[in-house]
């Protein structure tokens, strides 16, 4: 019998099985049906960031980004408070960003508009000629989804925490409204508490169980480029089409773009996106055409209907929790999304009242959140 | 004397090894927790000796392993190609 199993090894199920294991919550077991991070993790960019427009993701990733300078201090976690900027190209577009900013600030965010000089000297190689303004906000910053899922999950170990690798959970098992235990096809585990945080998987899984939770997984692209030392320290934002650009901690220039997708997509490769992110990015980046693409991929946003993610007891059922339907951020978020579960399993309930806001039932209560800003 | 097994990041025979007994024991985990695979050469040298390696310590034949994922461009291309996609495509 486990304490606690979490079905998932990506970054929330990761994070979750470390905090957990730091209170000395017992018998720990983690279920990842391929590899460690293979569901949306590794297919993230790793841009980190509290500048939303909605009080519960301002909130909840102010938190996340303290908790990610302790992850650095702590497991030496790869995490770089580089900043996000973004960049107008006209008045309407800089209109555009004036309006995020005066949002940020009624949340106490220090975002604010740059110039010319200040931008040349934290992305000196962005062209800045067709530049109409910037907004820059310096709490923002990336980490390696690699490193990151590492270092946790090695801590993790350490601590106990136990590991089924290459292993599906096919069924939740759910007896007289609760939650007992997961099934691994003919092999049945038991646990007092269940964790689901198998990202876009979540959705068939409990559809299994009878729980049906409105997360549409829509596949979005990236591109990486060969490495190189420094170009630009914060992650890019091209305000007009909503791309963005960083470069990873190895050098690369890693690229993202919107392209018209169906929900439940095949995450495959298309030549669409690479000409439009090349296109919207040489514009920036003058010297993108003569350097190399080396790969391209796609990974799922969890897409819910406010764009907020789904967290806490999966109510009435006792013992069952969720984690999933972050939109697009699951990853910035995922260190203070393990703090408020472990609290909800711990102690009955969340840390904050604005993830208390995340429950399932904000969707049947008519209790949806606004958010007006979601990237790439 | 050391033995390289990946020549872009400058991984020896012993990091391999060493990040088995770790618990990387596939090779998209290894891919990803040491880099291999993911330098200039997209793991043309270095995949196929990982996969021996992997094989002789984990006591399973190297056809059982897998190879990793595959992600398009199958080598690297200058981005401006993009530039000139046909839209019908």
């Amino acid at each position: 019998m486990y304490d606690v199993v979490i079905v998932g090894g990506g970054i929330i199920g990761v994070s979750l099985a470390l905090k957990l294991a730091e209170q000395s919550f017992g018998k720990i077991l983690v279920v990842e049906k391929d590899y460690l991070g293979s569901g949306s993790t590794f297919r993230c960019a790793g841009g980190i960031r509290a500048s939303f427009t909605s009080r519960e993701h301002i909130v909840l990733m102010k938190r996340s980004i303290e908790l990610w300078a302790k992850l650095k201090e702590k497991l030496g976690v790869k995490y770089s408070r580089s900043g996000y900027l973004w960049l107008a190209s006209s008045e309407e577009e800089l209109e555009r960003i004036k309006g995020y900013m005066r949002i940020h600030h009624m949340f106490g965010l220090e975002t604010r508009l740059v110039d010319e000089n200040f931008v040349k000297e934290i992305a000196p190689h962005v062209d800045t000629s067709r530049m109409a303004g910037a907004l820059f906000d310096p709490l923002a910053g990336k980490a390696s989804p690699f490193d990151s899922v590492y270092k946790q999950f090695l801590a993790t170990k350490r601590l106990g925490v136990e590991f089924l690798v290459g292993r599906e959970v096919t069924r939740i098992d759910v007896e007289g409204g609760v939650a007992r235990g997961v099934e691994m096809n003919s092999e049945r585990v038991e646990a007092r508490n269940i964790v689901v945080a198998a990202g876009a998987y979540s959705v068939h899984l409990l559809e299994k169980s009878g729980i049906r939770i409105p997360v549409t997984p829509v596949s979005h692209h990236a591109a990486i480029t060969e490495d190189f030392g420094r170009l630009f320290d914060p992650l890019i934002i091209d305000v007009a089409s909503g791309a963005y650009a960083m470069q990873t901690f190895r050098g690369n220039v890693l690229m993202g773009v919107d392209v018209p997708e169906k929900p439940f997509g095949e995450l495959d490769v298309k030549l669409v996106f690479l000409e439009k992110v090349v296109t919207v990015w040489s514009k920036w980046l003058k010297w993108l055409p003569n350097v190399n693409i080396l790969r391209s991929w796609s990974g799922y946003y969890e897409m819910t209907p406010d764009h907020h993610p789904i967290l806490g007891p999966l109510t009435p059922i006792e013992s069952l929790f969720i984690a999933t339907g972050f939109s697009g951020h699951g990853f910035m978020m995922a260190p203070v999304v393990a703090e408020e579960i472990t609290s909800w399993i711990v102690s009955g309930k969340p840390k904050s009242r604005e993830a208390g806001n995340l429950v399932l039932s904000r969707f049947e209560e008519g209790k949806t959140i606004k958010e007006l800003a979601v990237i790439g | 004397m050391k033995s390289y097994v990946c020549m872009c990041e400058h991984l020896t025979v012993e990091d391999i090894e060493r990040a088995i007994d770790m618990g990387f024991r596939d090779i998209e985990s290894l891919k990803r927790y040491l880099g291999i695979g993911m330098g200039t050469c997209q793991g043309r040298y270095c995949v196929p000796i990982v996969l021996g390696i992997l094989s002789r310590k984990l006591g399973v034949p190297i056809e059982r392993l897998g190879y990793v994922s595959i992600r398009p461009p199958l080598e690297p291309v200058p981005a401006r190609l993009f530039l000139r996609v046909e839209k019908n495509v």
